[in-house]
């Protein structure tokens, strides 16, 4: 049988992979794929507290989540064409003036 | 959970960690005889901790942890392959991995809209992007990371925080209905009917919520594609010194 602590650490496990891809990265696209391994993490911590409580809410968080994935990438697409058209680079440090 | 297995757990992720940093693209040959030895130890260790909770090889927990290794592995590749597209195909391994691990544990719906979402429609799209914004060549960007070690440190410290945390919940004793055999016995309609039901009656106003964000998401992504900017790209002083990416415009 799999346990609820097996879900969250392979959860945990996939979101800490995309923190780390999301902070040392510098493709643009790159770093949006790494925000989706973190969702995937996520998607997969809700799952298995579904299991865990025996009830369906976890996964319609989860369907929820996908949405907000589907949004998210997207719009994020969207705004990288937008970005490597006026720099014709997909370096996110060509953006480093937006740091402030 | 006992503190062997738990010290297991932590040095798994500093090796794990270790492992991550040597492949992670630092914009020098990679020493492939080291990576290999860490992501072997890494991987064996994983294993190690995967069956020291439950000592019986259940036919169920091989397979969730045959998935969970594929499914870090990838997506340790995603974050550190130096190519966008193979970081995409890596992406969709995860993917497929983590719907196998759903359908484990009786969520076939959402299994089959993750692979239908993500590897059918979101991944495409993300291609069309890699594709259409490729540059020739390798670029700097992909192949050298900013900052790999501190990246890294974060993120296995968070792992390892968030492990630590579900060890100190398991140890008061929540582990009570972790047996639980599956959410379509108790549901007896199965899984996709009652997901329906859960989603159409309570939580209604959040699937408008939804799809009003979808809608939104739509304008948003064509007002900021349909933005006029060629004008400005050909007066930057990089493009008039022939710096800034390929000759001819994509379009």
């Amino acid at each position: 049988m799999i346990g609820l602590a097996d879900y969250l650490i392979v959860g945990a496990i996939l979101f800490a992979l995309g923190v780390a891809g999301f902070l040392c990265r510098r493709n643009l696209i790159v770093i949006f794929l790494s925000t989706e391994v973190m969702f995937q993490g996520v998607i997969l911590t809700a799952v298995g507290f579904a299991r865990f409580h025996r009830h369906l809410e976890g996964q319609a968080f989860a369907l929820f989540l996908l949405v907000i994935a589907a949004v998210e990438a997207g719009l994020a697409l969207g705004l990288v064409m937008l970005l490597y058209r006026r720099r014709r680079t997909l370096d996110a440090e060509a953006w480093s003036v937006m740091r402030g | 959970m006992t503190t062997a297995s738990s010290v297991l757990l932590y040095a798994v992720f500093a090796v794990g960690g270790a492992a991550v940093y040597a492949m992670a693209p630092k914009g020098e040959a990679p020493r492939r005889g080291l990576t290999t030895i860490l992501v072997l130890a890494a991987l064996g260790g994983f294993i190690a901790f995967l069956f020291t909770q439950f000592p019986v090889a259940h036919a169920e927990r091989v397979c969730f942890a045959v998935f969970a290794l594929i499914a870090v592995g990838s997506s340790a590749r995603v974050i550190t392959h130096s190519k966008p597209v193979y970081s995409a195909i890596y992406f969709v391994l995860t993917v497929v991995a983590v719907a196998a691990m759903l359908v484990l544990s009786g969520a076939e719906f959402l299994a089959a809209a993750l692979v239908i979402a993500y590897a059918g429609a979101i991944l495409v799209t993300y291609l069309f992007v890699i594709m259409l914004a490729q540059q020739p060549g390798s670029p700097v960007y992909d192949r050298r990371a900013r900052e790999p070690l501190l990246a890294i440190l974060t993120g296995f410290m968070l792992a390892a925080l968030i492990s630590h945390r579900v060890m100190v919940g398991e140890g008061a004793g929540n582990t009570a209905n972790s047996g639980a055999t599956g959410i379509t016995a108790s549901a007896s309609l199965g899984n996709t009917v009652g997901i329906g039901a859960i989603v159409m009656t309570q939580y209604v106003v959040a699937l408008e919520i939804a799809g009003l964000l979808l809608l939104m998401s739509m304008v948003g992504a064509i007002a900021l594609s349909r933005k006029k900017v060629e004008k400005e790209y050909h007066e930057s002083p990089a493009a008039a010194l022939g710096l800034a990416g390929r000759e001819a415009p994509p379009f």
